[in-house]
């Protein structure tokens, strides 16, 4: 069967294989664009991936004055684990650290459902007695006193267990600086996308990992398979033309989310052809049997 | 399917309960089964068909046509559906009602949205004393839910309440928010004298300077509140359009009960 190639760069027939995830969206609002983007970032720093960071995490998108609860400049923060145990502890000590730190900030659940994870309910104590409990519409608020004022912080937001983490495409190419900037459009088109976040920094990793290694107690190395400097020594995956590859992870509040985000992507990666230098779109998987969601890139692309 | 309607036919010589006459009670019955509900408050027995002329037949949407103050208990203990009221009322208008909505045209008697505890109350005109107060046997007032006062209110409006929010137009009376355990008034016309007589918890807020202070509130100064934009915009969702603004001078009182309480006057 020949392979099915976009513009002259070939979409490899494999898929992505990612997991299920626990996740939450968070609002975070400030009196400008400027402080709401600053503390998401530090709210979603160091949260590439679960392995070591505890979550992974990543600004959404921006929100109007429009969107947001208090009319003030917002952003979208999605935030994902393993399980519940563990997003209510990551939740709580980044919001605490990082949100409730930030001036002039306020925080919002971002989601709805029947679970329900604490946000403001433990960040309460903070306020030695003199917060105040407000409930409005049926959702109930804390204003905690603060150095400039008052930190107010929804009690719950809700959780989902449909979440999806570990959607991904590989992109392979003549140089690094083709694949790099063809990342870089990819991320930025899925960016646009609501329910998605690409954890990794600049939403780009490098260090594509296998499962386990030769020495004892490392648990993941490197994908040797795709290391452009190993083709001669190892079974390669990659042509000998190519000389990088990056890889794009997307974590999303549903499966569905992750499909459109890696359509949009491959389509943005696509645009300029394989004259911008990338040869091929891939993506990573694990054989099939430790994942049950698999995304396959001939379906995405249709 | 056309709502259900009670057209007021003379004024009866006594005042009605007319606590019976919600969704919940009415819903699948006949036209003569409603008109035998008995509403009379004397050892003179009057039903539905007495007083009323009955109309429709959609018991979640019930109309209250040319009632006056002395049809009572309007929606007291309604658990969903919505009334409209084209008259005024008497006492105990939607009171310890759980959810749903009440619209009264005309002006309320006292204890309206006593003891309630989820909902929404809206009086275009005035409500009388006690409102969002303690319903008859009860030890807290309002406990949830939303009450809007187009005009003036009596005494004690929101005494003891818990929780809920209530907007009120026009002026309060004395003792607004008194002994209040928690919750918030948001007062656009001022208060008489000791508003926040007692105070626990809870806010009230003023769209003006009051006139009168209770020297046991104490002077925080102004800042800025995220809250009340949150309460703005929550408001204009509702369709309230009432300018709070983020700033607001804060006192904290009353100093001689509890003292976790505080008048936000907006600056």
């Amino acid at each position: 069967m020949p392979d099915l190639k976009i513009k002259g760069i070939t979409i490899v027939e494999t898929f992505a294989e990612a997991f299920p995830m626990v996740g939450t969206r968070i609002i975070i609002t400030a009196p400008t664009m400027e402080w709401a983007l600053i503390s998401a970032r530090t709210m979603t720093g160091f949260a590439t991936s679960v392995i070591a960071c505890g979550a992974e995490a990543g600004i959404e998108r921006t929100l109007s004055r429009k969107e947001t609860p208090d009319g003030r400049p917002g952003v979208a923060v999605l935030l994902f684990t393993m399980d519940a145990d563990k997003l209510q502890k990551q939740l709580r000590n980044r919001v605490g650290q990082c949100v409730l730190t930030s001036p002039g900030s306020a925080c919002f659940a971002g989601l709805e459902g029947e679970k329900r994870l604490k946000l403001g309910a433990p960040l309460r104590f903070f306020g030695d007695g003199w917060q105040m409990s407000k409930v409005l519409g049926g959702k109930r608020y804390w204003r905690i006193p603060v150095m400039d004022g008052e930190f107010l912080c929804e009690d719950t937001t809700g959780m989902t267990k449909k979440a999806v983490g570990g959607g991904n495409l590989l992109v392979l190419g003549k140089s690094h600086e083709s694949v790099l900037a063809a990342c870089t459009r990819a991320v930025k088109a899925m960016a646009e996308l609501p329910g998605v976040i690409t954890p990794f920094p600049g939403g780009i990793v490098r260090s594509g990992s296998k499962v386990g290694s030769k020495y004892k107690g490392q648990i993941a190395s490197t994908n040797d398979a795709y290391s452009p400097g190993l083709k001669g020594a190892v079974n390669s995956a990659l042509p000998l033309d190519v000389e990088a590859v990056l890889e794009i992870v997307i974590d999303g509040l549903t499966a569905d989310a992750i499909h459109m985000a890696m359509h949009a992507g491959i389509h943005a990666i696509a645009k300029g052809g394989s004259r911008t230098g990338v040869t091929h779109i891939s993506a990573g998987n694990y054989g099939g049997n430790l994942g049950p969601h698999h995304f396959h890139l001939k379906e995405i692309v249709g | 399917m056309s709502a259900l309607v009670f057209e007021m036919k003379d004024t009866p010589d006594q005042r009605l309960d007319l606590s019976p006459l919600v969704p919940e009670r009415l819903n699948g019955l006949s036209r003569k089964d409603i008109q035998a509900i008995e509403i009379g408050t004397t050892r003179e027995t009057l039903t539905v068909g007495d007083a009323f002329k009955v109309k429709g037949k959609n018991a979640q949407e019930i109309h209250f046509d040319g009632t006056d103050e002395r049809c009572d208990k309007i929606g007291a203990k309604l658990a969903g559906g919505e009334i409209f009221v084209d008259g005024d009322v008497g006492s105990q208008l939607g009171a310890r009602m759980t959810d749903g909505k009440i619209e009264v045209k005309g002006s309320a008697g006292v204890l309206a949205g006593a003891s309630m505890t989820g909902g929404h109350v809206a009086i275009r005109r005035d409500a009388g004393d006690q409102a969002a107060g303690p319903a008859f046997g009860e030890t807290m007032g309002m406990k949830g839910g939303f009450l809007t006062i187009g005009g003036d209110t009596g005494a004690l409006l929101g005494e003891r309440m818990r929780r809920g929010l209530v907007v009120v137009g026009g002026k309060a009376g004395d003792y607004a928010g008194g002994r209040m355990i928690a919750g918030t008034l948001v007062l656009r016309g001022g208060a008489g004298r000791y508003a926040g007589y007692g105070l626990r918890r809870g806010s009230l807020i003023f769209t003006e300077k009051p006139k009168d202070i209770l020297p046991t509130f104490s002077d925080s100064g102004v800042m800025e509140f995220d809250y009340l934009l949150l309460l703005e915009k929550w408001l204009r969702g509702t369709g309230m359009r009432i300018k709070l603004g983020g700033r607001a001078r804060r006192l904290m009182g009353d100093m001689a009960v509890l003292g976790k309480g505080e008048m936000l006057i907006l600056a």
